[in-house]
């Protein structure tokens, strides 16, 4: 098998960490500005999300100087881990809106950008059911909108049609909507796709670091701001993209953007275990409302089955906004229920709750030159965020050429693939099929439920962004994600990452500093 | 893929059941046996509990009448099972499971192969309820999420103190021992927060415990909200219970839950969400050839219980062999 090991020459992008001495290898440690070089970047892109990240990687078939900076220490670690991982077709978008536009491109672009950047992706298809004559009568206005927006495919179910395709379809369903477009995909290689090409094509990337202030120049024609770093580093730019997401408000309040106002949407989720994955077929959706898509049953690429999400606003900064709650998940669960018989029977295996960014002034709000020359404020990506990340990466890009004069020119030496060894062992394993060349450590198991050997754990290690912590390599190899969640494999995981990397075992973390797994250092009652 | 293999008996699982099973097919005279194990070593679970000075015996060694370390039981019973010459498959894994056919895929760090048995034995444990699987506890996933297993694996094999605070959900003997063993080594008297009124540990066994440990019972709980950060929790009930109560860890305790997998994926009759086996007769499953032993049949029994209850079957597996011999 061609390992992670023999991409790593080729990468032309540093990457760092903010962390502190001993939690991670001294190379990746960040702990001057002059690691980034003394150039000024032509981009910097605040939050390293899937959007930010679709970003990075799209601008990084230009020859231009672009860093990727986040707070958290991995890509992908708000929103982006935590939503429904649905690839949009866009059917129930409003005709006419940058949202629809945005989603019709997506849909034309996802299998090619999938089967290239090596993301897990399934076209099963979705059902809208209607349990009522009320949202059965809006069946065929859904229908006329979908084909508004394009998707001609999409068209009214009888009741008898959907059980022929849902056999466990409840009794309630009285009529639905086929949407043929809709796929599951996996949310988190998604963000780590795009950093990982962006990386090797030469985009910086900062992990670690919460940006905290910036400091606008208001005087020269070709302006050169600066980014400044909660514990005080200064890193020069002209241009700015806020993709905070629900960080972002606070951010633009900092370079003085326009007015806007967001709060969490909070989702929770079920997930159930694999044996519930037969009892359906499609991607099952409800009738909307005007407020949420609402609860939605839905397989997912692992071969779990999720159920949800809520839609609850809370405040700004509201640290709830990623918790879940006994209530919240029990009206999922009924949620779901009315959609699918012998639901509630099954086992649930974890819950989650993301927070989605709803914003007053609409979805998909771009500002131009906003509060500084060459400064762009980007925010109200809400559920369709996953799948608008590769359209909304060129939407951008247009914007930036036209609106704050950024030069392209294509990069003949980037990459615009990910090799085929980097496919998750889950999904491609790496005893089975044309992958011959595997290793004793592929055969040798670290997390018995979703069956991933220490091999693929240490392959992860390698891979370019150099995940160090439990989390990160959890999202890409989906150890300690099954049903035991964690049981047999978190202590081993552990010294899995102590034993490659000489960090010590005590300093491992879920998520990066302040999350270690251990609370002290020796047991002194122990001898 | 290599040759195909075949055995009289095939057991999975090499703890306290496993064990007991192969021990006791060797002394019925029945050769031609495989035990699968997935970790690096035979033991199970009590391995897990190593002899340390300072710390806590919390297995009951029923035959000698005393308390003694898991590590102590295991040994003994691997010690036993030297003697056999039972075919062993240490760090293998169970893929894919052909129930008629009595067939299994294993893959180890040989890579892929494939055998079939006359009968098979699933001894594959239990393992600890998560915190989903409870369903009463919602709000943050905090850092120090954990298990009795991970308490032991941090505390026996690196001499690290998980938690200075531990809040423990559960009350079997499970629970106070991973309280006893806390409070062994250094931390301090655990939170025990329940939905049950009383502890499901009997007094006697509490009262064994009540050397190292007395933990602070939070009883009758309904529902409860974890918040704050990766260092330190808050755990609340909005209910009359009025649990309000911090710690530095959370320690999901004991409820064991059997490790049917490998039915559930054979399309073997498995309760739901209980995940209990469906067991047809004694212990026998309801596939033909196939057995279970040990902790996997439900509920929580001490490690000496699944050595013998594994020896029993031993007796019922020489029959049905028999028998199907001379079918």
């Amino acid at each position: 098998m061609e390992l992670f090991g023999t991409w790593q020459p080729n990468i032309r992008g540093k990457l760092f960490y903010n962390w502190p001495l001993g939690s991670c290898e001294e190379s990746l440690r960040f702990e001057n500005t002059e690691q980034l070089g003394t150039e000024p970047y032509d981009v910097v892109i605040v939050g390293a999300g899937v959007i930010g990240c679709g970003l990075a990687y799209k601008l990084s078939l230009y020859q231009l100087k672009v860093l990727l900076v986040d707070r958290l220490h991995d890509v992908g670690e708000g929103t982006s881990k935590a939503n429904s991982a649905l690839i949009h077709s866009g059917y129930d978008a409003e005709p006419g809106t940058l949202e629809s536009e945005l989603l019709y491109e997506a849909e034309i672009e996802w299998p090619d950008l999938a089967s290239r950047l090596k993301i897990p992706i399934d076209p099963i298809g979705g059902i809208m059911m209607a349990v009522n004559r009320e949202q059965e009568n809006q069946l065929s206005s859904a229908e006329k909108n979908a084909h508004a927006n394009r998707a001609t495919n999409v068209h009214v179910l009888s009741a008898k049609e959907i059980r022929e395709l849902e056999p466990n379809a409840s009794k309630n369903v009285l009529g639905g909507l086929l949407v043929p477009g809709e796929s599951v995909g996996d949310p988190f290689i998604t963000s780590i796709a795009y950093a990982e090409v962006a990386l090797t094509n030469g985009v910086d990337i900062l992990l670690g670091t919460n940006i905290s202030n910036v400091e606008i120049d208001r005087t020269s024609a070709a302006p050169i701001h600066h980014i400044i770093s909660s514990d005080n580093h200064r890193i020069a730019t002209r241009r700015i993209v806020n993709a905070a997401g629900l960080g972002g408000r606070h951010f633009a309040d900092r370079y003085g953007g326009s007015k806007f106002d967001i709060n969490p949407r909070r989702g929770q989720f079920a997930l159930l275990d694999k044996s519930a994955r037969s009892l359906i077929q499609h991607i099952l959706l409800p009738v909307p409302t005007a407020h949420t898509k609402g609860v939605l049953v839905s397989p997912t690429i692992f071969g779990n089955v999720i159920v949800g999400p809520t839609a609850e606003d809370l405040p700004l900064d509201d640290p709830a906004a990623t918790h879940t709650t006994t209530e919240g998940i029990s009206k999922v669960m009924e949620g779901g229920s009315k959609l699918v018989k012998g639901l509630n029977k099954q086992p649930i295996i974890t819950t989650y709750s993301g927070a989605r960014c709803a914003c007053k002034q609409g979805s998909y709000v771009i500002r131009y030159n906003d509060g500084g020359k060459g400064i762009v404020t980007l925010t109200g990506v809400r559920s369709t965020g996953l799948t608008a990340s590769v359209s909304l990466a060129s939407h951008l890009i247009n914007g930036l050429s036209k609106e704050v004069g950024l030069e392209l020119s294509p990069d003949k030496a980037a990459v615009n693939a990910r090799p085929k060894s980097a496919w998750p062992g889950w999904w491609n394993r790496p005893f089975e099929g044309e992958s011959s060349s595997a290793r004793e450590d592929h055969g040798c198991m670290a997390c018995y439920c979703e069956s991933i050997s220490i091999g693929e754990i240490v392959d992860s290690m390698n891979s370019p962004l150099r995940p160090r912590t439990m989390d990160s390599l959890k999202r890409r190899t989906r150890a300690l994600m099954g049903r035991c969640q964690g049981f047999d494999c978190q202590v081993q995981i552990a010294e899995i990452i102590s034993d490659r990397t000489g960090i010590e075992i005590s300093k491992i973390t879920k998520n990066g500093p302040g999350s270690e797994l251990v609370a002290s250092n020796q047991a002194e009652g122990l001898k | 893929m290599s040759h195909k293999e075949h055995f009289k008996v095939a057991i999975i699982g090499g703890g306290p059941a496993g064990i007991g099973v192969a021990v006791g097919l060797a002394k019925h005279g029945i050769n031609s046996v495989v035990l699968i194990e997935r970790r690096k070593q035979l033991g199970g679970t009590p391995l897990d509990y190593r002899k340390k000075a300072g710390s806590v015996p919390t297995f009951i060694e029923w035959t000698r009448a005393r308390m003694v370390f898991g590590e102590e039981l295991a040994q003994r019973m691997i010690q036993r099972l030297t003697s056999t010459n039972t075919n062993i498959k240490l760090c293998t894994h169970v893929t894919k499971v052909y129930p008629l056919e009595k067939k299994l895929s294993l893959l180890s760090p040989k890579g892929l192969q494939e055998i079939t048995a006359d009968a098979i034995v699933l001894a594959a444990g239990a393992r600890e309820q998560t915190s989903s699987e409870k369903g009463w506890l919602a709000g943050t996933r905090t850092a120090r999420t954990g298990f009795t297993r991970h308490i032991t694996s941090w505390l026996d094999r690196h001499n690290l103190l998980p938690t200075r605070k531990p809040l423990i959900v559960g009350s079997d003997l499970i629970a106070y021992s991973a309280a006893a063993k806390l409070r062994a080594a250094g931390s301090h008297e655990p939170v025990m927060i329940n939905q049950r009124q009383r502890p499901i540990a009997n007094l006697f066994e509490r009262l064994f415990f009540r050397r190292w440990t007395s933990p602070n019972w939070k009883g009758g709980v309904a529902a409860i909200n974890l918040s704050g950060d990766s260092t330190m929790i808050n755990a609340n009930s909005e209910d009359k219970s009025n649990c309000d109560c911090s710690g530095d860890a959370i320690i999901f305790s004991g409820n064991l839950v059997p490790n049917t997998e490998l039915a559930l994926m054979a399309g073997m009759a498995v309760e739901s969400p209980s995940r209990r086996l469906k067991i047809s007769h004694g212990q026998s499953l309801n596939t033909p050839g196939w057995f279970a032993a040990g902790n996997v049949l439900g509920g929580f029994h001490g490690a000496q219980w699944c050595y013998f209850n594994g020896k029993r079957l031993a007796k019922k597996l020489k029959q049905y062999l028999t028998k199907n011999a001379t079918v």
